[in-house]
C-alpha cells in the first residue's frame, strides 16, 4: 500500500537553526497519528511541508505521489486539494455563513461543481460534524467548538486522503475536545489519514493511537498505536 | 412502445454553464464587492489616475493638433511666395516663370492675381479688417512656388529676389529660419508634455500600487484560507487584478468623458478658428482619442495591480 504522506531525510532550517532535521516517516491511508512535542520542536513545520506552505532545505517531501519538495508555485493548489486542514483559530471566512464556507472548498477546488451540488453536499459534511441545523449561521454565531466543527468539514468536504490538524482542540473545553476527537477518529474510520499536532497530553494518552514525537526538530520516537507509554516530556512543557 | 421521452439538458452546456458562473461569481463579483468596500483605499489611486488619463488625453489630443499644425506649416514653409512689383510688364513675369519652372528644384509655379490675394487675405484672421480698410487693393500678385526639398527654398529665394519683375521693398515670403524656430518649439512642447506625463504616470502608478497592497493587506486572512482550500492561483490573484481594473476603467471613463467633453465643446465655440489652431482634431478624433484614454485607464490599472500582487501576494 502506498503511504499518503512520506518524508525522507527532510530538513528544514531557518537560517543556522534546525527546525527539522533528518526526519522520515510516513503515513498510510486510514491511520491517526499524533505529532507531540515541546514548543518549538517543529511540528507546525512538518505540517506546512506536508502543505507545502514551505520546502525542505534537503530531503523528500511526499504527499499522496506528489513530489511535494520539488513542487511548483503554480501546482501547489493541486495539492493543498488533496490535503484537508483544520487550524486551532478555525480560519474560517466571517462574511460566509457555515455553509458557504464549507462550499467554498469545493467550488475553489472544482469549478464544475454546481451551487445546489455543492450546498448539498456542505450540508452532507455539515451533517456528520454535528451542525446540520446550523448551515445558515455566520461564524460569529456559532461557539468555538462550532465554529472547529465547520473547520473540520470545510476540511473534508471534497474527500481528500489526507486531513492534518495543527492544535485543533487548543481553543476548545475538555468535553468538546473529546467529540473532537471521536470526530477525528470517524474520518480515519473512512480511510482518510489523518495527522494530528497537540500538546493535549490527556488526550494523546487515552487513545492509545501512533504518537511521532519531535524534540528540537529530530523525531525522537514512533510508538505504534496501543504502545503510547510515557509521555513524562509533555508534563514539564 | 408507449413511454415518457425525458429530454436532459445537455451536460456539457450545463458544466460550461456552472464554470462560467463560479468563475464570474469568484472573479468578477468577489472583485467589485471588495472595490466597494476598499473605497476609502481606493479613492487616491482613483483621482490620480484620473488626472493623469485626463492629462493624457489633452496632452495626446493637443500632440496631434501639433504635429497637424507643424505638417501644415511644413508645407507652408516650401511654399515661396514672389511677390510682383506694381505695373510689371506680363512679359518679365513670364519670363520668370519660365525660369522657376525650368529649375530642377521647384515642383510647381502658380500666379496669383491681385484680387485673388485680396480675397485670400479676407479669409484670414487679422488681415480681414485692413483688406476692407482701404477703397484700393494693398496685396501684389504673386508667383507661388512650390519647392521640393525645404532646405532649397534659402537658394530660390536669393536667385529671384534681384529680378526686375520682382517687389524691391518686399520681394518673397520668405522667412530665415522661421520654420525651425517652430519645430523647435514644437521639439520643446513635446518634451515638457512627455516629462509631465511621466512624472504623472509615476504617481499614479506608485499610488495603485499602494492601494493594491493595502488591499491585500485587508484581506491576508482571506486570502490565506482561500490558499490553503486548495484555490488556484489565479482565483486568489485574479480578483486583485480585476480591482485594478475597475480602479482603472472608471478612472479611464472619466478622464475619457472629460477628455471628449473638452475637445468638443472647443470644436464648438470656435468652429472657425478651433480648426485653424488644432486642426485635424474633428469629433471622430475626440472620439477615438476618448476610447483610448478608456482602454490605457484599463490597462494600467490591471497591470499596476498584477504587478503588485506578483510582489506583494505569496503563493
Amino acid at each position: 500500500m502506498r503511504s499518503i504522506v512520506e518524508f525522507i531525510g527532510v530538513t528544514r532550517a531557518y537560517g543556522s537553526r534546525l527546525a527539522l532535521d533528518d526526519v522520515h516517516l510516513a503515513l498510510e491511508p486510514g491511520e491517526l497519528a499524533f505529532l507531540v512535542g515541546p514548543s518549538g520542536a517543529g511540528k507546525s513545520t512538518l505540517l506546512k511541508l506536508i502543505n507545502r506552505e514551505i520546502r525542505p532545505t534537503t530531503g523528500e517531501v511526499w504527499v499522496d505521489g506528489i513530489a511535494a519538495h520539488k513542487l511548483k508555485a503554480s501546482r501547489v493548489a493541486e495539492l493543498r486539494r488533496r490535503v484537508g486542514v483544520v487550524f486551532q483559530d478555525y480560519k474560517l471566512l466571517p462574511r460566509l455563513t457555515a455553509k458557504e464556507n464549507v462550499a467554498l472548498a469545493l467550488q475553489v477546488g472544482d469549478l464544475r461543481v454546481s451551487d445546489e451540488e455543492a450546498s448539498e453536499r456542505a450540508l452532507d459534511a455539515l451533517d456528520a460534524v454535528g451542525l446540520g441545523d446550523r448551515g445558515n449561521a455566520f461564524p460569529h454565531q456559532l461557539s468555538g467548538g462550532q465554529q472547529q466543527r465547520v473547520a473540520v468539514a470545510r476540511a473534508v468536504v471534497a474527500q481528500p486522503p489526507l486531513l492534518i490538524a495543527d492544535e485543533p482542540t487548543g481553543n476548545l473545553d475538555v468535553d468538546t475536545a473529546w467529540e473532537m476527537m471521536d470526530l477525528f477518529g470517524d474520518i480515519a474510520a473512512f480511510g482518510t489519514a489523518v495527522l494530528i499536532a497537540t500538546h493535549n497530553v490527556e488526550i494523546v494518552k487515552r487513545l492509545q493511537r501512533r504518537v511521532l514525537t519531535l524534540v528540537h526538530g529530530r523525531l525522537v520516537r514512533d510508538q505504534p498505536a496501543g504502545r503510547t507509554g510515557r509521555l513524562a516530556w509533555l508534563a514539564s512543557s | 412502445m408507449a413511454g415518457i421521452v425525458v429530454k436532459g439538458r445537455f451536460p456539457r452546456r450545463r458544466v460550461v454553464q456552472v464554470v462560467a458562473t463560479n468563475v464570474f461569481r469568484y472573479l468578477f463579483q468577489g472583485a467589485a464587492r471588495n472595490w466597494i468596500r476598499n473605497i476609502g483605499s481606493t479613492t487616491p489611486a482613483l483621482g490620480s489616475m484620473t488626472l493623469l488619463l485626463l492629462m493624457l488625453g489633452l496632452i495626446g489630443l493637443s500632440g496631434f493638433a501639433l504635429y497637424n499644425l507643424e505638417r501644415i506649416e511644413a508645407a507652408q514653409a516650401s511654399l515661396l511666395h514672389v511677390y510682383m512689383r506694381d505695373g510689371v510688364a506680363s512679359a518679365d513675369v513670364d519670363t520668370l516663370w519660365d525660369r522657376l519652372a525650368n529649375d530642377p528644384r521647384v515642383a510647381s509655379v502658380g500666379y496669383t492675381t491681385k484680387a485673388q490675394a485680396l480675397v485670400r487675405a479676407q479669409r484670414m484672421p487679422g488681415l480681414t479688417q485692413l483688406a476692407d480698410a482701404t477703397d484700393s487693393n494693398p496685396f501684389p500678385a504673386s508667383l507661388d512656388v512650390q519647392v521640393k526639398n525645404i532646405d532649397d527654398i534659402a537658394v530660390i529665394d536669393s536667385m529671384v529676389r534681384n529680378d526686375v519683375a520682382v517687389d524691391p521693398i518686399y520681394p518673397t515670403s520668405y522667412d530665415r529660419g522661421a520654420y525651425q524656430r517652430i519645430q523647435a518649439v514644437l521639439f520643446g512642447v513635446a518634451v515638457a508634455g512627455f516629462a509631465f506625463l511621466s512624472l504623472l504616470g509615476f504617481v499614479a502608478v506608485t499610488v495603485t500600487m499602494n492601494s493594491i497592497r493595502a488591499a491585500i493587506h485587508s484581506r491576508r486572512d482571506e486570502v490565506t484560507i482561500m490558499q490553503l482550500v486548495g484555490a488556484p492561483r489565479w482565483m486568489v490573484r485574479g480578483p486583485f487584478v480585476v480591482e485594478g481594473a475597475i480602479t482603472g476603467g472608471l478612472a479611464g471613463a472619466a478622464a475619457g468623458l472629460v477628455t471628449f467633453a473638452l475637445a468638443m465643446a472647443g470644436i464648438a465655440a470656435g468652429s472657425g478658428s478651433f480648426t485653424r489652431f488644432a486642426p485635424g482634431v474633428t469629433v471622430v478624433v475626440a472620439a477615438l482619442a476618448a476610447t483610448i484614454v478608456f482602454a490605457t485607464g484599463l490597462g494600467l490599472g490591471s497591470g499596476t495591480s498584477l504587478v503588485s500582487v506578483r510582489r506583494h501576494l505569496e503563493s
